[in-house]
């Protein structure tokens, strides 16, 4: 754990904690949620304020008037619409930039993150588990590259070699060389960023579910929706494919094995109806 | 007579890209059709050098029975649709079907014993059954491995050109 909080601590270019989400995700769980409530909270960022409204704007969404406000946004598409475009936008920011350590181009991460984010969010559905946190869940799953990028960099020849020869996956490679892995590090940072323990358990065991102690089909979920985006043409960096499969992953879904290939289809399908995701 | 394209005029190289359970043909010497990401997903370019008539394939799935719905409205969603619309689609611009060369990039596959995620594996096996049926033939491939990569088919030339995800060297894969 030290070793894990030191390297976020030395991180250069971590984005600013989005305290808001966590928050959200709160009020997304109550039955009767109080629209002032969620209004305030998003308010207080003008900028993300401003890009809510130009999201509800756009062709997708657009009514015939437009919306002028967040309230009326608000009415209009629903609370859990707007939270998956609050994270879009929020996620966008922290995730677009390139991670030269894993190989990784300007604007890559984001999009294989909101491709997996559309694909847990519809295994979830299907497996009666909270959408909205698998979506962010699936949308912050590999937050911890963007921690561990800049150790990585110069490792490019260690990490072929791992995988390659020792045919170790690529978390496995990164433990190897740097002692803590992308997925520790990204629950631990979203630990300290307040977001709900089933969704930090889900990062931190995004590629080896079985081990998450009280949310495995969660973790499943995301390891899989993980999958799909590599799966589906959105996997990028050295060794993208250095991924173990995982048929307990499957099972603790009580999925079958054939069903993997529906869940791709239905990602992109899915991915043409998410236009605030128009990065991706 | 139709008015010469941008790219007759002033030489310029057009590329044509081609998304994921996508195709294109071409018989433009200006084009290059060209396809991102090609992770286990499968890359097919085909070539005809006499009339200089080209196509790529970017196939997901090997097999379309899983959603015959799907495959009639995105062929190239599968392997075993989307071969036969490539072809197809590049007779239509007078390919001849023996005398194509036929190149490969992708499948890349997963650390996996238990078969369930070997998408990658499944694609190139398709591939082949199909081709054999037809008799024929792959000039140059580059499959498998843990690496997403991208693809490139030069109307004019023939040749193909590879890159891996996170590397900037550009490759020859077939001369044309």
């Amino acid at each position: 754990m030290e070793r894990i909080d030191e390297f976020i601590r030395s991180a250069k270019s971590l984005p600013p904690a989005p305290r808001i989400l966590p928050q959200l995700m709160q009020l997304l769980r109550q039955t009767d949620v109080d629209s002032s409530k969620v209004v305030d909270l998003v308010t207080f960022d003008p900028a993300l304020t401003a890009k809510i409204l130009q999201v509800c704007n756009s062709a997708a969404y657009a009514g015939a008037m437009p919306v002028a406000d967040l309230r009326e946004a608000l009415l209009r598409l629903g609370f859990a619409e707007i939270f998956r475009i609050v994270a879009s936008v929020i996620g966008e920011q922290a995730l677009g930039a390139a991670q030269a350590g894993y190989g990784i181009g300007r604007g890559e991460l984001w999009e294989h993150s909101a491709v997996a984010a559309v694909a847990a969010q519809i295994i979830a559905q299907d497996r009666g588990l909270d959408p909205q946190q698998a979506f962010t869940a699936g949308l912050l799953h590999d937050v911890g590259k963007i921690v561990l990028a800049k150790a990585l960099e110069g490792s490019y020849e260690r990490i072929i070699e791992e995988t390659d020869i020792h045919q170790q996956s690529l978390v496995e490679a990164e433990k190897a060389v740097l002692g803590v892995d992308h997925a520790q590090v990204g629950g631990r940072l979203l630990a300290q960023w307040k977001f709900p323990e089933p969704l930090v358990e889900a990062v931190t065991w995004h590629h080896d579910p079985s081990s998450a102690e009280n949310h495995q089909p969660l973790a499943a979920c995301v390891y899989l929706a993980n999958m799909i985006a590599a799966f589906t043409g959105h996997g990028y960096g050295f060794q993208a494919f250095a991924l173990r499969g995982r048929a307990e992953a499957l099972e603790s879904l009580g999925l079958q094995g054939d069903e993997l290939p529906l869940y791709m289809i239905r990602t992109t399908e899915g991915l043409k109806k998410v236009s605030f995701l128009a990065a991706a | 007579m139709p008015a010469p394209s941008l790219a007759a005029i002033t030489g310029f190289e057009q590329k044509l890209i081609v998304g994921v359970a996508d195709l294109a043909v071409s018989s433009n010497p200006n084009v290059v059709i060209i396809t991102y990401s090609l992770g286990s997903c499968l890359g097919v370019t085909i070539y005809d050098p006499v009339t200089k008539v080209g196509g790529l394939l970017h196939a997901m799935l090997p097999d379309s029975a899983i959603d015959p719905a799907k495959a009639a409205s995105q062929a190239a969603m599968f392997i075993d649709t989307g071969i036969p619309a490539l072809f197809r689609a590049a007779y239509q611009l007078k390919a001849d079907k023996h005398r194509v060369q036929i190149c490969l990039a992708g499948a890349a596959q997963v650390m996996d014993g238990s078969g369930f995620f070997s998408i990658g594996k499944r694609n190139y096996e398709m591939l082949m059954k199909l081709l054999g049926q037809h008799g024929l033939v792959v000039r140059a491939e580059q499959v498998g491995g843990l690496v997403s990569r991208t693809i490139s088919l030069n109307i004019k030339t023939g040749e193909v050109r590879l890159k891996c995800s996170g590397q900037n060297l550009e490759t020859i894969l077939w001369k044309g």
